[in-house]
C-alpha cells in the first residue's frame, strides 16, 4: 500500500475551508476519489462543523446587557485620559511641579470618589446609618458577594483610593529630571503602604476574590521596586513607572474599587 | 450614553478620527458597532462571561488609548482582530503561574504553545453531545491554535486575513489551523468510540 501524499499535511484542511488555487484544489479532488482516510478527514471536518454549528453563539453579557460593560468602560477610559494627562509634561517645561501634580492627583482622587459615590448612590439608595434600612438590605440580599467578602471590598476600595494617589504621583515624575533624592518621599509613602496592601491580597486570595487579589498584588509588586530603591539607583524610577504602565495599574485600581462600591 | 442614528452610519475611519479628537460619543458608537464581534471571540477564547468580560473589557481600553495611532489605510475589523489576540495571551499570562516571573519571550513561546490544563473528552461525562466535547477540546487547545481555529471556524476569515491581522506569516497560520483540527478529529474519533459511534 503507497502512504498517502496527504498524510499529517494541512491540504485537506485548506482544501475543506476554499483555500486552495484551483490547480491545488483539482489535484485534492483527484487524490479524495481514491483515497479513503482522506475522504473520512473531510467527512470528519464537516461533522466538527455541524456540531460546532449547533452550538450557541455568546457574544454578549447574559442577558445582553451591556449597561455594567458599558459603565465600567466609561469609568476606565476616564481614568486612564486623568492619567495620561498627568504622564504628558508640558514640553515648555522639564518636569512637573510637586504642587501642580499634587492638585492634578487630587483632583482626580476627586472625581474617582464623585463616581464612587455615584456608583453606591445607585446601589443602595437611603440615608446611611448604622444598621441597614430596607433598602440597603435589600441591595445586600440581591448582591452576589457574601457579607464578608463586601466587608473585604469596601475596605479594600479605600485601600486602593490612598495608594492611587502615591501611583500617580509615581507615574507623573519626568525620570530624566528627577534625581533619586527627589523622590524619596514618594519612596517612603509606598514603603507604608506595603504591610496594608499585603495583608489585603492575601486575604483576598484566601477568600478566592481573584479580582482583588490581582490588583493587590499589581500594586504590592510596583510599592516592592519603589520602597526597595535607594539613593544609588538612577534607573529605579523607570522601572517602577514601567510596571505601572504594563500592569495597567491605574485602570484595575479604579475598575476593583468601582466593583466594590456596587457591591 | 446612547448612540444617535447619525452616528450609526458614520464610517469605522470617520468614527475613529472623531473619537481621536475627544468625541465620547463617536467612541461608544465603535464600542456598540464592534463589541459583540469581540465579545464572541473573547467568550470562545475564555469560555464564561467573567474572563470574556475582562478581555472585552481590556481590548477597548487599548482601542481608546491607541486611537491616534490607527492608520486610515488598515481595515479597523484587523486592527481589533490583533489587539482581542494580544488581550488574550495577556490574559492568559495574568492567569498562569508564571504571572509572577519576569517576562521573556521564551515564556510567551512556551505559554502559546502549551495546551491548556484540564480534564481531556475521555475523562468527560457526556450522552453524544458532540458540540460540547469539541468545545471542550477547543478551550484545551493552546491559545495560538484556539485563535486561528476561532477566526477560520466561527469568524469566516481567509487565512491570508488571520495572517495579516495577527501579523503572523501564513504558513505559521496554516500549521496552527492544521494542528487545531488535528487535536479536534482526534477529540471526534475518541467520542465516536465511547458512545459507540452515536455521537
Amino acid at each position: 500500500m503507497t502512504a498517502c501524499e496527504f498524510a499529517d499535511k494541512p491540504e485537506i484542511e485548506l482544501y475543506f475551508y476554499g483555500e486552495l488555487d484551483t490547480v491545488e484544489r483539482t489535484r485534492v479532488e483527484a487524490h479524495l476519489r481514491q483515497c479513503e482516510p482522506c475522504r473520512q478527514r473531510v467527512d470528519d471536518l464537516q461533522a466538527i462543523r455541524r456540531a460546532l454549528a449547533a452550538q450557541p453563539v455568546v457574544d454578549a453579557p447574559p442577558a445582553g446587557d451591556w449597561s455594567g460593560f458599558m459603565r465600567r468602560l466609561d469609568a476606565a477610559c476616564s481614568i486612564d485620559a486623568g492619567a495620561r494627562l498627568v504622564a504628558r509634561p508640558p514640553r515648555a517645561r522639564a518636569h512637573w511641579s510637586a504642587r501642580s501634580v499634587l492638585a492634578l492627583a487630587a483632583t482626580l482622587a476627586l472625581v474617582t470618589i464623585g463616581v464612587l459615590l455615584a456608583a453606591r448612590f445607585r446601589a443602595a439608595p437611603g440615608p446611611k446609618t448604622a444598621a441597614l434600612n430596607p433598602s440597603q438590605a435589600e441591595a445586600a440580599a440581591a448582591s452576589p458577594f457574601s457579607t464578608e467578602e463586601r466587608a473585604l471590598r469596601e475596605v479594600s476600595a479605600q485601600h486602593l483610593e490612598r495608594s492611587k494617589l502615591v501611583v500617580l504621583g509615581l507615574a507623573a515624575l519626568d525620570p530624566k529630571a528627577t534625581k533619586p533624592a527627589d523622590w524619596q518621599y514618594e519612596r517612603q509613602l509606598a514603603g507604608s503602604l506595603l504591610s496594608d496592601t499585603r495583608l489585603y491580597r492575601m486575604a483576598a486570595q484566601d477568600r478566592g476574590m481573584t479580582d482583588v487579589a490581582r490588583v493587590m498584588r499589581d500594586l504590592e509588586t510596583v510599592l516592592i521596586e519603589a520602597s526597595m530603591s535607594d539613593n544609588t539607583d538612577r534607573d529605579a524610577l523607570e522601572r517602577v513607572q514601567r510596571l505601572i504602565t504594563r500592569r495597567d495599574l491605574m485602570m484595575k485600581m479604579q475598575v476593583v474599587a468601582l466593583n466594590s462600591a456596587g457591591s | 450614553m446612547t448612540v444617535d442614528g447619525g452616528l450609526r452610519a458614520t464610517a469605522d475611519s470617520d468614527l475613529v478620527a472623531r473619537a481621536a479628537a475627544g468625541d465620547g460619543a463617536a467612541f461608544h458608537a465603535l464600542v456598540e458597532r464592534h463589541r459583540a464581534m469581540v465579545y464572541r471571540l473573547a467568550y470562545q477564547f475564555a469560555g464564561n462571561h467573567h474572563d470574556a468580560e475582562d478581555i472585552a473589557q481590556d481590548v477597548f481600553i487599548k482601542v481608546y488609548r491607541s486611537l491616534d495611532r490607527f492608520r486610515y489605510d488598515a481595515q479597523l475589523t484587523s486592527w481589533l482582530y490583533r489587539i482581542v489576540m494580544n488581550a488574550c495571551i495577556d490574559h492568559r499570562r495574568r492567569q498562569s503561574p508564571a504571572g509572577w516571573a519576569p517576562f521573556t519571550e521564551d515564556a510567551e513561546l512556551r505559554m502559546v504553545n502549551t495546551p491548556e490544563e484540564g480534564p481531556g473528552p475521555e475523562d468527560q461525562t457526556y450522552g453524544g453531545q458532540l458540540g460540547d466535547v469539541l468545545a471542550a477540546e477547543i478551550a484545551r487547545l493552546p491559545p495560538g491554535q484556539r485563535l486561528v481555529f476561532t477566526m477560520r471556524h466561527h469568524e469566516g476569515l481567509k487565512l491570508s486575513e488571520i495572517a495579516s491581522a495577527l501579523d503572523l506569516a501564513e504558513g505559521t497560520v496554516k500549521r496552527q489551523l492544521h494542528a487545531a483540527v488535528h487535536r479536534l478529529r482526534a477529540a471526534l474519533i475518541n467520542a465516536r468510540v465511547t458512545t459507540g459511534g452515536r455521537a
